[in-house]
C-alpha cells in the first residue's frame, strides 16, 4: 500500500446553537496509520469521530474518505468500521452473527462469510465461544467480538470510540498491544478517540491534541511530548514545569540560561543533590513530597516563591532526601523547551 | 443456602403450598362446582356432571359476549402497544423540558379506580353530542389503562437496552429502516409481547367500564356473566368461568414456553 492519504478532514466543524463542539478542524490520516483523537471530556474527540462515522451531520467541511467525498453520505453507505464504547453488540444474536452481521448486509456470499467469521474468531482466539451470546461473555471477551464485527468488513477506516475504556486496568495494557499488533499487520487506517494520554503514547502513530473543540497539535508521540506546541499540550501530555523566561529570570525570579518566552521543563529531566544552588538553572527549596512508584520516585520540591516543582528520579531519591528536608534542583540548558508564542 | 431438606427447608416447603391453596383455591372451588349436578351453585359439588358446560356452549349470550370481548381486547392491545411504545420512546430517547412530568402523568390512570374512570367518562360521553358509538368507546375507555400498562413496561425495556446497537448496524451497513427490523425491534420483542398481553387481559377482564359505557347489544364477555350472576347465579357461570381459567392457564404455559425457548 503506497502511503496516501486514506481520510481527509478538511475545515471540519460542528456547531451546535452558539457552542462550537469542533472547530475547523484539519486532520489527512495516511493509509494504514494509526491517529489518536486525544484530549479532556467535552473536547471535541468523539463529535468529530461521529461526524466520520455518519451520526453527526457537520456544520462546515468535508470529509473525504479513500479520495470520495461523504460528507453528505448516510451511515450505512460509509466504508467504516466502528467499535464502540459500550461495544453495542447485538444482544440477541451468537458471537459468529454479530461478527458476520456487516458481511450479510454487504450480500457477501454464504460460503465466504463462514470463513471470514472463522478467520477473525481465530484471529481474536474467540474459538469455541461462537455460539455463546453477548451477555455470556467476559468484558474482555465482548470487546473482542466488537473489534472483530468492525474488522471483518474490511472498512476503508477504523473508528475506535474509547474502546478500552471498559477493561480493568491489567486487561487494558495486553489488548491494547493487542489491537496495535492487529492494525499494523492488516495495514488498517485508525481514528482512534481517547482521554488517555498513556494509551495514545502507547499504540498511535501520530496524535492530534484537542481541547474546546480546536485540534491544539498534531505530531508522533515523541514530538508532542519533547515539543509541545501550547501550554494545554505540555500540561495534558505528561507533567510539565512551566516557566515565563525574561532576562534571564523566571516570573517568580528563579535564574533561567535559556530561550526567552513560555518555557517547558520535564520533571524527569531535573536532579536533585545537596549541594548549595548556584548559578542559573539552579534553585534550592523544601522537600514537599516524596512518592515511590516502583520505577522511580517522584518529588515535589517547594521553592521559596511559592511554586512547587515536579521531580521525577531514580527510586534511589526516596534514601537520599526526606520529607521536610533541603534539596537544590538542577537541570540542562538544552531541558528548557520554549513554546511557540502563544 | 439453606437446604430443602433442612427442617427450615420443611417449613418453607409448607409455607410455599399454603401460598398456592391461598392464591389458587377460590378457583378451585369455581372449577368443582362447574361439575355439580345440583341446579344450584353448590361446593362441595354434589354428583358429576357436564350438563352446565352445554348449557353455557349452547347459550348464544356468552359465545358472542366471548367474541366481542375478543375483538375489544385485540383492538385495546393492538392500539396501546403502538401508543404505548411510541410514548416510550419518546420519554427514553429523548430528553425535552417536562419529560418527567410527562411520565407521571401518562402513568397516572394506573392508579384511578376503574370505577371512577368509568364514571367520569360516562359523564364525558354524555355530554359530547359526538359521542362514538358502544364499542368505539370502550375501546377509547380501555386505552386509558391499556397504554399505561404498556408504558410501565416498556420504560424499563428501553432504559436497559443500549441505543447504540441501532447505529452500531448502521456503521455496519444496514439502513435505519433495516436497523430497525434486523436489531431494535428483536431485542424489544420480548417485552412487546409481555405489554401487549397486560393490556389484552386488562381490557378482557375489565367489568365496570364495559358496564357503564358498552352497548347493551354488543356486551363483552364479562358483563354477561356479571348479569347471569345477579339474575340465576346457576352453575352455567361457573363453568363459563372455567373454561376462561383453561384459556388463561393455555396463555400462560404458551407464554413461558415461548420465553424458555
Amino acid at each position: 500500500m503506497t502511503n496516501s492519504a486514506d481520510l481527509v478532514l478538511d475545515g471540519l466543524a460542528r456547531r451546535y446553537g452558539s457552542t462550537t463542539a469542533v472547530a475547523r478542524m484539519d486532520l489527512t490520516v495516511a493509509a494504514g496509520e494509526l491517529v489518536a483523537l486525544l484530549g479532556p471530556s467535552g473536547c471535541g474527540k468523539t463529535t468529530t469521530l461521529r461526524m466520520v462515522a455518519g451520526f453527526i451531520e457537520p456544520s462546515e467541511g468535508r470529509i473525504l474518505l479513500r479520495g470520495k467525498d461523504i460528507t453528505t453520505m448516510p451511515a450505512h453507505q460509509r466504508d467504516t468500521g466502528m467499535v464502540f464504547q459500550s461495544y453495542a453488540l447485538f444482544p440477541h444474536l451468537s458471537v459468529a452473527e454479530n461478527i458476520a452481521f456487516g458481511l450479510k448486509r454487504r450480500g457477501v456470499p454464504k460460503p465466504e462469510i463462514a470463513q471470514r467469521v472463522a478467520r477473525m474468531v481465530a484471529l481474536l482466539q474467540l474459538q469455541g465461544l461462537e455460539a455463546r451470546l453477548p451477555k455470556q461473555l467476559s468484558g474482555g471477551q465482548q470487546q473482542r467480538v466488537a473489534v472483530g464485527r468492525a474488522l471483518v468488513i474490511n472498512p476503508a477506516v477504523v473508528l475506535l470510540d474509547e474502546p478500552f475504556s471498559n477493561l480493568d486496568a491489567l486487561l487494558r495494557e495486553g489488548t491494547r498491544i493487542e489491537l496495535r499488533r492487529l492494525q499494523t499487520e492488516l495495514g488498517l487506517t485508525t481514528l482512534f478517540v481517547t482521554h488517555d494520554q498513556a494509551e495514545a503514547m502507547a499504540i498511535s502513530d501520530r496524535i492530534a491534541v484537542m481541547n474546546k473543540g480546536r485540534l491544539e497539535q498534531l505530531g508522533t508521540p515523541r514530538e508532542v511530548y519533547e515539543r509541545p506546541a501550547t501550554r494545554f499540550v505540555a500540561s495534558f501530555i505528561g507533567r510539565a514545569n512551566i516557566f515565563v523566561s525574561r532576562d534571564g529570570r523566571s516570573e517568580d525570579g528563579i535564574p533561567l540560561d535559556g530561550p526567552e518566552g513560555t518555557l517547558v521543563l520535564r520533571p524527569e529531566r531535573v536532579t536533585l543533590d545537596e549541594a548549595p544552588a548556584e548559578g542559573p538553572n539552579a534553585v534550592a527549596g523544601t522537600v514537599d513530597l516524596l512518592s515511590f512508584l516502583g520505577t522511580g520516585t517522584q518529588a515535589v520540591l517547594r521553592l521559596p516563591g511559592g511554586r512547587q516543582l515536579l521531580v521525577e528520579g531514580p527510586a534511589s531519591l526516596a534514601d537520599r532526601f526526606h520529607t521536610g528536608g533541603p534539596a537544590t534542583a538542577r537541570w540542562m540548558r538544552d531541558d528548557l523547551v520554549a513554546l511557540p508564542a502563544e | 443456602m439453606t437446604s430443602l431438606r433442612s427442617p427450615l427447608g420443611w417449613v418453607l416447603r409448607g409455607m410455599a403450598v399454603l401460598g398456592f391453596i391461598y392464591l389458587l383455591g377460590p378457583l378451585l372451588v369455581i372449577v368443582a362446582a362447574s361439575f355439580s349436578d345440583t341446579g344450584y351453585l353448590a361446593f362441595p359439588p354434589q354428583g358429576f356432571s357436564l350438563r352446565w358446560y352445554h348449557a353455557a356452549l349452547a347459550d348464544a349470550r356468552y359465545l358472542t359476549g366471548f367474541f366481542v370481548s375478543l375483538r375489544l381486547a385485540a383492538m385495546v392491545a393492538v392500539l396501546s402497544l403502538i401508543i404505548g411504545t411510541a410514548a416510550a420512546v419518546a420519554l427514553t430517547r429523548f430528553a425535552f423540558p417536562g419529560s418527567v412530568l410527562l411520565e407521571a402523568l401518562f402513568l397516572s390512570p394506573l392508579v384511578l379506580p376503574a370505577l371512577v374512570l368509568a364514571v367520569a367518562l360516562t359523564l364525558f360521553f354524555s355530554a359530547n353530542p359526538i359521542a362514538p358509538p358502544g364499542m368505539t368507546r370502550l375501546v377509547i375507555s380501555h386505552l386509558l389503562v391499556g397504554v399505561p400498562m404498556v408504558l410501565r413496561v416498556m420504560l424499563p425495556v428501553l432504559r436497559r437496552v443500549d441505543p447504540a446497537i441501532e447505529e452500531a448496524a448502521r456503521n455496519l451497513g444496514a439502513s435505519p429502516t433495516k436497523a430497525f427490523f434486523l436489531v431494535t425491534l428483536p431485542v424489544l420483542r420480548p417485552g412487546l409481547i409481555a405489554a401487549a398481553a397486560l393490556a389484552f387481559i386488562f381490557s378482557f377482564d375489565e367489568v365496570e367500564m364495559a358496564l357503564f359505557l358498552g352497548s347493551v347489544r354488543d356486551a363483552p364477555l364479562t358483563v354477561v356473566l356479571y348479569g347471569a350472576a345477579q339474575m340465576q347465579m346457576d352453575p352455567t357461570v361457573a363453568a363459563v368461568s372455567s373454561l376462561l381459567i383453561l384459556l388463561a392457564l393455555l396463555l400462560m404455559v404458551a407464554q413461558q414456553m415461548y420465553a424458555n425457548r
